[in-house]
This record gives C-alpha cells, sequence and structure tokens, in this order.
C-alpha cells in the first residue's frame, strides 16, 4: 500500500519507548520486536484501500496521538457489575496487571495463569515457542504494532488432560484519557485439556485507544470456550485481534459481545485442523455514532472440520455496522461442513450496515453455505403485540430484545449470562411487560 | 473415483466445436497502439470529428490507469502493443447493400456457426448482427425493423447515420474513465450493435449480434448500446465463437442499456469463446463491462447469461436503479472447466424508491477450473423500500477445482429488505444413487441433476438460446423427462 507519504507517528516515538517494556533480558523477543517495528513503520495501520479495511477507517488514532502512560499509584478502579462472582479473575489497569484486583486463589498448581510481564521471566522458552505463531505474516499493521511494543498481558498455559471447573475472567479496566493500550495475551490448552475464558472490556467514560492481540493454541481434542464482552466507553477506540490454531478433534466456541466503542474492530481468525470444530457467534449493538467492524476468517486446513458462525447486528440512530466473514476451504479439506449466517437489524434512516460473507472453496466434497439478510422489524409482529396493549415503543424494543436475545441464551455461564441480559435489557427498555415473561 | 464421476467429467469434458479458421483477404493494422492508430481507426470508420476526440480523451485516461488485480484471478501479463487493434475483411468499393453481396466465405461461416444469415433473411424469425473481427458483416430484417421504428445496426453505422442520438447516450452508462478495460474500449472500438427502440413501440422480433473473433493477434473491441425508450420493450441475444489458437486473445467489451419509464429490456448472452485447451492453452481473455441504467419509473432490465468458454471471464453485468419502482435482475450460469478462470457476478444499485431486484447465480466449476461469483448489492439511502433477493449456488465436479463466492451488502436504508443465500456442493453419490436405482443411467442422472441445478437460469432465456445453453453444457434434455 503506498503509506510513503509519511511514517506514521506512532512509529517514530519507538526508540524511546522500546526501552521501558517487559522482557529486556530476551535477546530473541527484542529480535521480534525490532523486526515487527521494521514492518510496522513500512506498511503503517491499514487505509480504506486495503480490501479488509474498506469499510472502517482507523486514521482517526493517526490524528488524535494517544500514548502510552505509566500506570497511576492510587487510581480508584470500579469494575461493579462487570465482576463475576464464581470465577478465577486477573485485572488489567490501563494495560498493567493489577495483583490487587486479581484474583487466582485456589486454581491448580499445574494451570500457569499470569501476566504476561511476568510470564516473560518464568515461561520465557513456552513463549518464545507460541509468540507469533498464530498470527498470519500477512496481517495488517496494527498486528505488527502490537508485536513491536506489547507490555502486559495475560498469559494461560493448562498442561495436557486437566480440565478447569470455573471459567477465567480477564478484565481490561481503562482509566486514563488518551491512554494507549497494547496488551498481548497468549493461551495455551494443551491436549485435552478444557477451559472457558471470560473477557471483559471496560473503561472509564474518556477517549483511549487499546490494540490488544491474543493468541490461541488449542490442542489435540482440547477444548476452549472464550468469551469477549466489550463494553468500552463510547468514546474509545477498540481493536482486538484474536488468532487461532486449533490441532486436531479440538473444540473451539467464540462468544462476541459488542455493545462498546466509538469505533470497535474485532478481527477473529481460527485454523482449523482435521476434525475440529470451531464455533463463532456474535452479536453487535451500535447506536449515535459508533462503528462497530467484525472481522472473521476460519481457514480450514485438513478434511472432516466443521464449523458454524452466526452474527447479529442491531444499528440504531447514526451507528454503522459491518460483517466480514470468510471461510476458506483449502484443498485437502474434503467433508467439510460449514454454515455462516448475518442477519442485521436497522432501526433508523441514518444507520448503516456493510456485510460481506465469503466462501473460499477448493475442494469438492463438501458442504458450504452461507447467508445474509438486512431488513427491520416485522409490523405485523409489531401490531399484533400493540392489539395486546402494549405501546409502540416497548413493542418495538421488545421485537428487537428478542431478536438480540437469541445470543445471550447460548451463554451457560449464569453469571454472564445474567450480565448481558441487563445489558441488552438496557439498550432497549420495556415497560413493566419486561419483568413478567424473562 | 468412482465410474459415475468420471462420466461427469466425460459429459463436461466435451471438445470445441467453433474452433476452426476462415480463410479470408483482410486488413489488419500492424501490432500497436497509440493515438495515430486511434486516428487511422476513426478514420477508417468515417466517424464524425466528437468520436475522434471521444476516443483521445478515454486512451489518455486509459496510459495512466492500471490494470485491476483485485479479481479471483491469474492472468498472464497482456501485452498491449503486440495486439492488432482492428482487423475486417478486405471489403469491395462499397458495403453490401444486401446479404447478395456478402463474401460467400462468410455467409459459410455463419453458416457453420449454427446461424444461416440467407436463411434468416426468409424465415422469419430472429433479427441478426453478424460482428467478423471488427466489423459488423451483414444485418438482417433491417427493412422490417424500420416499419415499426425500430433502429437496429451496427454502431459505426449508426455513428454516420444518427450521430446525435449516438453522442447523446453513448459513455452515459459507462463513462470512458469507468475502469481500465471500459476505457481501452471506449479508445479502439470498432464495432458492434446500436438499438433504438421508439416510445411505445414493442419490438416485433428477437434481436441478436453474433460476434466472431477470426484473426489471430487481434483483440475484439465491440460495443453495444440499446435505448429503450419510454413504454417500449426488447429483447437482445448475443453470442460469441472464435478459433482455436495457442495465443491468448483479448476480448475488452463494452455494454450499455438505457431504459426509460415503463421500457423493458431484456439482454440475453451465450459467451462461448475459445476456452483454451485441456492444459490451459490459449483461449480467450474476456473483460467485458456490461452496464444497465433503468433511468425511468417502472423500468426494468434482465440479464441472463451462460457462460462457458474464455480462458479467463472478468464481467459483472449490473443494474442502476434509478427511476422509482424499478427492477434488476440477473440470470446466470456459469461453467468452467480444465484452467478456466471465471470471476462474474453482479452490481445492483438501488437508488430510486421500492426498487427490486433478484439475483440467481449458479456456478459450475470442474477439472482445475476456478468459478468466482463476486456480487455487490448496494441501497442507497433514497431508495425507501428496497428489495434484494440473492441466491448463489457453486456446483464442484473433480477435487482440483475451486468454487468461490464474495458477496458485498452494502446498506443505508432501513426500510430496506436484502437476503443473500449461496450454498457449495458436489453432485453427491446419493442423488446419483436414487436416479440410477429409478433406472437412469449415470449419465442421464448427471445430466438431470446439472440441469435441474441450472433450471432457474434457463427457463429465463429465449426459447432458441435455451436448447443451445444447454448443449453448450453438453448435456440434453432427454433424461429430464422421465
Amino acid at each position: 500500500m503506498a503509506q510513503d507519504n509519511a511514517v506514521s507517528p506512532y512509529a517514530a516515538e519507538y526508540e524511546e519507548l522500546c526501552e521501558q517494556l517487559p522482557g529486556q533480558h530476551l535477546a530473541w523477543l527484542q529480535q521480534i520486536r525490532g523486526e515487527a517495528h521494521q514492518q510496522f513503520s513500512q506498511c503503517g495501520f491499514p487505509t480504506l484501500r486495503d480490501e479488509e479495511w474498506r469499510y472502517t477507517n482507523v486514521s482517526p488514532i493517526e490524528k488524535k496521538l494517544f500514548s502510552a502512560k505509566p500506570p497511576l499509584a492510587d487510581a480508584d478502579i470500579q469494575i461493579g457489575e462487570y465482576q463475576l462472582s464464581d470465577c478465577w479473575r486477573i485485572v488489567l489497569v490501563d494495560g498493567y496487571f493489577n495483583a490487587a484486583l486479581s484474583d487466582l486463589s485456589g486454581l491448580p498448581e499445574s494451570v500457569a495463569v499470569m501476566s504476561m510481564a511476568e510470564a516473560l521471566d518464568k515461561h520465557d522458552d513456552t513463549i518464545k515457542a507460541h509468540l507469533g505463531q498464530a498470527v498470519s505474516d500477512q496481517e495488517h499493521g496494527l498486528v505488527a504494532f502490537n508485536t513491536s511494543r506489547f507490555g502486559d498481558g495475560l498469559f494461560i498455559q493448562i498442561p495436557a488432560g486437566q480440565a478447569l471447573d470455573k471459567p477465567i475472567q480477564l478484565i481490561n479496566v481503562m482509566s486514563q484519557t488518551d491512554h494507549l493500550a497494547h496488551t498481548r495475551n497468549l493461551v495455551i490448552l494443551e491436549a485435552q485439556a478444557e477451559a472457558q475464558i471470560i473477557e471483559t472490556a471496560i473503561g472509564d467514560n474518556n477517549a483511549y485507544l487499546s490494540a490488544a492481540v491474543s493468541e490461541v493454541f488449542v490442542g489435540e481434542n482440547a477444548a476452549l470456550e472464550w468469551f469477549k464482552l466489550q463494553a468500552d466507553s463510547e468514546k474509545a477506540y477498540h481493536f482486538s485481534g484474536t488468532y487461532v490454531k486449533q490441532s486436531t478433534y479440538s473444540r473451539f466456541k467464540h462468544h462476541n459481545f459488542s455493545f462498546g466503542g466509538l469505533l470497535a474492530r474485532n478481527d477473529i481468525h481460527c485454523d482449523i485442523q482435521k476434525a475440529a470444530e470451531c464455533e463463532l457467534n456474535g452479536l453487535f449493538l451500535a447506536q449515535k455514532r459508533q462503528h462497530i467492524d467484525n472481522h472473521t476468517r476460519i481457514n480450514h486446513c485438513e478434511p472432516h472440520g466443521i464449523s458454524r458462525e452466526q452474527y447479529k447486528g442491531v444499528l440504531n440512530q447514526r451507528a454503522r455496522g459491518v460483517f466480514q466473514g470468510r471461510v476458506i476451504v483449502a484443498e485437502d479439506a474434503q467433508k467439510t461442513d460449514s454454515e455462516m449466517n448475518n442477519r442485521n437489524l436497522l432501526l433508523s434512516d441514518d444507520a448503516e450496515i456493510d456485510t460481506k460473507p465469503q466462501l473460499e472453496i477448493y475442494a469438492d466434497d463438501v458442504k458450504c453455505a452461507h447467508g445474509v439478510t438486512v431488513g427491520q422489524l416485522d409490523e405485523q409482529s409489531v401490531f399484533y403485540l400493540k392489539s395486546r396493549c402494549i405501546d409502540e415503543a416497548s413493542a418495538r424494543n421488545m421485537l428487537t430484545f428478542a431478536f438480540a436475545n437469541e445470543m445471550v441464551t447460548k451463554i451457560a455461564h449464569q453469571g454472564l449470562h445474567d450480565l448481558l441480559l441487563s445489558l441488552v435489557l438496557e439498550r432497549f427498555p420495556q415497560t413493566d411487560v419486561s419483568a413478567e415473561w424473562l | 473415483m468412482s465410474s459415475s464421476a468420471e462420466k461427469i467429467e466425460d459429459l463436461i469434458g466435451q471438445e470445441y466445436k467453433q474452433g476452426f479458421v476462415t480463410e479470408l483477404e483482410t486488413e489488419t493494422f500492424e501490432p500497436g497502439l497509440d493515438e495515430d492508430v486511434i486516428r487511422r481507426l476513426s478514420k477508417i470508420k468515417n466517424e464524425p470529428e466528437f468520436m475522434l476526440e471521444y476516443r483521445l480523451k478515454a486512451f489518455r485516461h486509459w496510459q495512466k490507469m492500471a490494470e485491476p488485480d483485485w479479481a479471483q484471478l491469474n492472468i498472464d501479463p497482456i501485452d498491449y502493443q503486440a495486439i492488432s487493434y482492428y482487423s475486417a475483411p478486405k471489403k469491395k468499393e462499397d458495403k453490401p447493400q444486401s446479404l447478395d453481396e456478402v463474401d460467400p466465405e462468410l455467409l459459410e461461416t455463419y453458416k457453420k456457426l449454427g446461424i444461416p444469415l440467407d436463411e434468416q433473411e426468409r424465415l422469419a424469425g430472429v433479427a441478426v448482427d453478424a460482428v467478423f473481427d471488427s466489423v459488423s458483416v451483414a444485418t438482417t430484417f433491417k427493412g422490417k425493423l424500420k416499419e415499426a421504428g425500430v433502429i437496429f445496426c451496427p454502431i459505426s453505422e449508426a455513428l454516420n447515420d444518427y450521430p446525435e442520438l449516438v453522442q447523446q447516450y453513448l459513455g452515459t452508462v459507462v463513462p470512458t474513465g469507468d475502469n481500465f478495460f471500459a476505457a481501452l474500449n471506449a479508445a479502439v472500438f470498432t464495432d458492434g450493435s446500436f438499438v433504438y427502440i421508439p416510445k411505445g413501440v414493442r419490438c416485433p422480433m428477437e434481436l441478436s449480434t453474433y460476434f466472431r473473433i477470426n484473426a489471430a493477434n487481434t483483440g475484439q473491441f465491440e460495443r453495444t448500446l440499446i435505448i429503450a425508450d419510454e413504454d417500449s420493450h426488447v429483447s437482445y441475444l448475443e453470442g460469441c465463437t472464435a478459433p482455436m489458437r495457442d495465443e491468448n486473445q483479448l476480448h475488452a467489451a463494452v455494454v450499455e442499456l438505457v431504459a426509460m419509464d415503463n421500457a423493458e429490456i431484456k439482454y440475453s448472452t451465450v459467451q462461448n469463446w475459445y476456452p483454451g485447451d485441456k492444459d490451459g492453452v490459449g483461449g480467450i481473455y474476456n473483460f467485458v463491462t456490461k452496464r444497465a441504467e433503468c433511468r425511468g419509473v417502472n423500468s426494468k432490465v434482465s440479464w441472463t447469461q451462460v457462460e462457458t468458454g474464455s480462458a479467463i471471464t472478468w464481467k459483472y453485468p449490473s443494474c442502476v436503479l434509478l427511476g422509482d419502482n424499478s427492477i434488476g435482475e440477473f440470470y446466470s450460469v456459469a461453467l468452467t472447466n480444465n484452467f478456466q478462470q471465471a470471476d462474474t457476478g453482479t452490481k445492483m444499485i438501488h437508488v430510486g424508491k421500492n426498487t427490486s431486484s433478484n439475483i440467481v447465480s449458479k456456478g459450475i466449476s470442474a477439472g482445475k477450473a476456478q468459478n468466482t461469483y463476486r456480487g455487490l448489492v448496494k441501497v442507497a439511502k433514497s431508495a425507501d423500500n428496497a428489495r434484494n433477493y440473492t441466491q448463489c449456488d457453486s456446483l464442484l465436479v473433480g477435487d482440483a477445482c475451486g468454487a468461490h463466492t464474495f458477496p458485498y451488502v452494502e446498506v443505508k436504508q432501513p426500510s430496506a429488505q436484502v437476503e443473500h443465500e449461496a450454498t457449495t456442493s458436489k453432485i453427491s453419490e446419493d442423488q446419483l444413487f436414487f436416479c440410477q436405482q429409478r433406472g437412469l443411467s449415470a449419465e442421464d442422472a448427471v445430466s438431470m441433476i446439472v440441469n435441474g441445478f441450472c433450471k432457474d437460469v434457463f427457463k429465463e432465456l429465449p426459447m432458441e438460446f435455451a436448447v443451445e445453453a444447454q448443449a453448450l453444457l453438453g448435456i440434453s434434455l432427454e433424461g429430464s423427462v422421465g
């Protein structure tokens, strides 16, 4: 891409920054960071000319410069309702691990859950073997940006055969204005391990930039369920890339709830091997001037893989939603079974949806389908509810809620389910009827 | 691989029957392209001054453009200076006034292709404009059409006879700088058909153009312009073939359709350019820009295409639905075999209120071919109650081919309703078994399944073309009856 005009202002500050990053003692890491920095200096952030970014303009983050500030010592951090009981918890405040808010008591000894900075000291060999392995070389500039300067993050390694009986909750809280956090998460499930991760992104009501990358390795026959709740401030910029490598017979489920952010972009890319199962669910609710972009890719590399994908969007006021889903079936990936579905509800004259579901198939013995709909509430249903003495606004909210709630009902964890339910209800308030039938 | 799978390959892998060359004395330009070539071209065609201006403008723009590379295609680089931009059978002093004066070799060629021009003259049926390399050699039924007020003639003739009409519409749907190939076409187009249906006229017969590339090392650049004035109706067919050659030949066409109030245009194509041999040598590079503007209220444009030929197909017949209540339709069967590559689809741009569009695309991919559907449905803010339904299915035959679907949906209007569905599968052993168990041979069973797969599109084709299309797929209708 033509980016000769000017090096991104972010690239210029790297020299100064790199000396404060964790993992100074690791030569290999310094090398990886250096290479990533070089790549970022050349390509910069993605532009609208990049096919994968044609609907999402990231230039505002270059106009308004965010910078990584040191952690505040005396910050008063409110997690409130987002803190789920019945979970191990690891909290990052402004991208830095916060021990006081975290709670890992009772975690089995063999399981490693810690901050990335700590893991770089204790598990540097494991990190060396995995870092950058789930991300393909062709990824956009934001990944290189993250790799070159990531600070803290979450490190999880679950040994073979170990199944965790409670989820691990990762809470990212942003508290400082104009702060820039680039967290890097590494999750490794060895063969037959099982785990649930609940990722929560929240922040104070101000502008900040969060550019996170997660790399996930799901070992043979292992199972991972990942819930993501993005409820960032309405002034925030949120970029998140989740790159998953699934081994043979593994199962990976991802539930993506995007409610916050001024500009939010989620990349979820899965490479799946023989007979692995991959399920991606998503719900995005955007209002005011929010822009939410979901970008998924499922790469069937080997035979007998199964993938299911369902994304739903509700766009209100001047919001814009984007869904880009791609399923690739490689030449050898016979007997692949893949379904993708994207349904969108436009509630106002100024809302916009751009959707791009793609199938790229190089094998013949496959079953692949995708479907997209864009529409509005069914007038007959609205009429039916009105004839039952429900006022128009409530009737519409009720139907919109029902549309969105389908994704919430898929959540088995009670605490998270209730939290999501209350957040969706908050968006679509209904008169007293709601209490009775919920 | 089962025996039935081999049968499928036999069926799909038929030979190219139109690959012969006609020996003719021709007048051909030296390969190469510059402003002089365009001036010579314009002079030979005896064109009005504005055309030369138009061409030069397009050419200057083209020089600044780069070939598009976003399609899912592998294209060997094209040397635009190695192509001859004009080739025509050598003419006698004057243009032939009737078919009797047309070179018998040419008539024979078209007879061999199944289009006996002289018979067409006698038997009531379809009016044909036959385009041979760079020029139109004959147009049948001119008189009868004139009675109805319909203008159907080569575009080069229209430029002389109706310059105002052509100038008014040419390039208004596809501007000269629209894309790389459209710009090239605007600079060097040689012939094509021009159709004007006046107000309130229902064209008394089907109009048809048959394109034939014959000469070696030439490109064919044809331009078709169809204008359907208020309350008119026309059905237009287009067919194309080329000889078998080891070199790739370039075909870059532009088709513009304009539909005014209550007008309807039905445009059907059976594209059977030489697809190259089994090893992917030779074949036509087919880069086509086709676009229709539904300018009037209640207007309707329907594209139907059967794409079986060409080494590379790059083609997106589109509809811009400007008028309220206007309708756009796209029905397509694209068959690719051996090393053929097709990247084709449509664009439906909804601007007017209550506009609707319907897309049915069927892709069949065999051998080592790659078949891509690429489509855009765009609903502008002004398009209240816009409606779109898209169905695109792919059928895979053989394990080395690919089928891809890249739909784009952009909606800015909440009352719009847009649906897209796509499936990809192969002919299943179960389906074959079911048919065979009912007493059908494997061959008939495949024929039946493939025909059923394409039925939604074939039923949109005019009768003559439907038959040709089915024959082209190498599958007889027998078998689907039982």
